[in-house]
């Protein structure tokens, strides 16, 4: 429990030093609405701001869970990883001590936007909308940390991994409806789209903040909030559902593979490793 | 004496490579241990896998009696590490990682404090506390990790080159701290180094070359079994002094403008020198240093970096 503890006061406490990286991540977002506003302004979508703010909102916590729960590969290269793990703590609370602080981080930046989307276009009647705009992040947030650790592990080197970051995080981004909707999509693309739990992910957290839950399949398909697959329809539940299983997917992966990872070969300067490790 | 650490037998190999070859040595408790070496030699891998950070091809390794490979988390608590690079969070303070450090060690909450009080003290950073590491001159980190490696007081403490990169006067502080440490807590210290002039410090020393140790033993008993003093001497009268080395059976080597003379026959070189009373100019005794015993066990001189 120390464990975990401190490793998530420490991703919290680096997050509020980094001023720079608060202030931009707080007006990247609205930088976005302003460069994309222009597609989603059709007769369908009748708050646009709110629309496209939804994707916006949880494709960052997507972002920056996926990105925080990979730290741990700055932590390899800078030694830290070493000092923990030759300490007596445990690596499964080491593992979850860096996922919570990247769901938390993460969830964080999320309500921070959410928050000053209100000014600016989100509006909500229902007093539950918060309590579950709240929760669908800290899930979403929980799925990407777990993937955002699963590479680390697998990666290892910092500058590999600065690479397979972008070319897992660009389709993930991009092929998700929060930006460019799926209907705009070439039909290939539309494919692909469908296996990234992203889809998903923004599907059903628009329909939160939107609260469109009583509307029928039809008009969600047509919103752009329920996913038409060749006339199977995925509605925004069943979106959870694949979020949920794909979370505990990534959950379980990274942290077994964080347990078993052999650290003795981890990747520093790649020059010196066998100087370090001769 | 109680001993702490065990090794039976130990041999790790990569692949084909044989990086430690069948070593065997004890070290007792509250002693400071050297391991010496050569680049290559297979120090870290030894002290890597006693620290529970590599496994063992084959062998037995015991540190206060608990098994390395498996019982490797009581074995973890017992033991603090420095390595040779820096494994601090820079982006925290020095407190905090101090914290942190107790946090993975389950020292009890209410003993934070004092310990690191404590400490801070012995390292001299007290009033650096709030200090972010990151901003910290090298040798200031590096009494930063000696401080934090002794926060949840371990039985043993390893330290990977601790004062290799730091400049002379920070790497006699830090010796005084491993040496207070030593007699204050009766804690035993393994550290490997470059410097030879530091190993003398310690208790026992073992030289390690090529995956096998070479050499194991008190600094002292080395330096009498590797190496002979040895005399300077200059003088007016030369083939005089000559004569009187044949005479009384002392080996001797003619330098350019001096002579070297084996000091290993104290009384006869005494003895031949009150002949030349008011010839010699100088005498210089030369006392075997480690470095030495070093080169005469190895083959090679130590090198500095790593």
């Amino acid at each position: 429990m120390d464990t975990i503890f401190a490793l998530w006061k420490r991703g919290l406490k680096t997050f509020v030093r980094n001023k720079l990286a608060l202030i931009i991540s707080l007006i990247f977002p609205f930088l976005t609405i302003y460069v994309f506003g222009a597609i989603f302004t059709n007769e369908m979508i009748e708050n646009p701001v709110a629309y496209m703010l939804s994707g916006i909102i949880i494709t960052t916590v997507f972002e920056s869970s996926l990105n925080l729960a990979a730290t741990t590969v700055d932590d390899m290269v800078s030694g830290f990883m070493k000092e923990v793990l030759v300490s007596p703590a445990k690596r499964v609370a080491v593992a979850v001590g860096q996922l919570l602080s990247a769901v938390t981080v993460s969830t964080v930046q999320g309500v921070l936007i959410f928050v000053v989307g209100m000014f600016i276009g989100i509006r909500f009647t229902l007093w539950v909308t918060p309590i579950y705009v709240l929760a669908a992040m800290i899930c979403v947030g929980l799925v990407f940390s777990g993937v955002g650790l699963f590479l680390a592990t697998v990666v290892r080197s910092g500058q590999t991994f600065q690479i397979v970051k972008t070319v897992i995080m660009m389709p993930l981004t991009f092929l998700s409806g929060a930006y460019i909707p799926l209907s705009m999509l070439p039909n290939a693309l539309r494919n692909v789209a469908y296996f990234n739990p992203m889809t998903y992910a923004t599907a059903f957290f628009r329909m939160i903040v939107l609260e469109k839950s009583d509307l029928s399949h039809m008009e969600l398909v047509k919103k752009g909030l329920a996913i038409d697959i060749n006339g199977f329809i995925v509605t925004p539940m069943m979106s959870f559902g694949i979020l949920l299983v794909s979370g505990v997917l990534f959950l379980t992966l990274s942290t077994r593979s964080f347990i078993h990872t052999d650290f003795s070969r981890m990747n520093r300067r790649a020059s010196d490793a066998s100087d370090l490790w001769g | 004496m109680n001993k702490i650490i065990e090794v039976k037998n130990f041999t790790k190999k990569y692949g084909d490579f044989i990086a430690v070859n069948d070593i065997s040595f004890e070290v007792e408790e509250g002693t400071i241990f050297a391991f010496l070496g050569p680049n290559g030699a297979g120090k870290s891998t030894t002290i890597n896998t006693l620290c529970t950070i590599f496994e063992k091809t084959s062998g037995r390794l015991l540190i206060d009696g608990k098994d390395v490979s498996s019982q490797k988390n009581e074995v973890r608590a017992a033991i603090g590490v420095v390595f040779q690079d820096s494994t601090l969070d820079t982006k925290m303070t020095i407190e905090e990682n101090l914290i942190m450090h107790c946090a993975f060690y389950h020292v009890p909450r209410k003993e934070i404090e004092k310990r690191i009080q404590f400490v801070l003290e012995l390292v001299g950073l007290i009033g650096e506390r709030k200090k972010l590491v990151g901003a910290l001159s090298g040798g200031m980190k590096r009494r930063v990790e000696i401080a934090r490696g002794l926060i949840h007081y371990p039985k043993v403490l390893f330290l990977d080159e601790p004062t290799t990169g730091l400049d002379p006067q920070t790497r006699s502080h830090i010796w005084d701290y491993i040496i207070k440490l030593q007699k204050e807590r009766n804690m035993t210290i393994f550290l490997t180094t470059h410097y030879m002039e530091e190993a003398e410090i310690c208790n026992k020393i073992a030289i390690m070359d090529g995956g096998v140790i070479v050499a194991h033993d008190t600094p002292y008993s080395l330096k009498t079994k590797f190496t002979r003093d040895m005399a300077d001497v200059t003088t007016k009268k030369g083939l005089e002094l000559e004569d009187l080395f044949i005479r009384y059976n002392l080996e001797y080597k003619k330098m350019d403008g001096y002579y070297r003379i084996d000091a290993k026959n104290t009384s006869a070189l005494l003895h031949v020198l009150s002949f030349q009373k008011n010839d010699i100019s100088d005498i210089e005794i030369k006392k075997g240093t480690l470095n030495d015993v070093f080169l005469k066990i190895t083959g090679k001189e130590i090198r500095e970096e790593s």
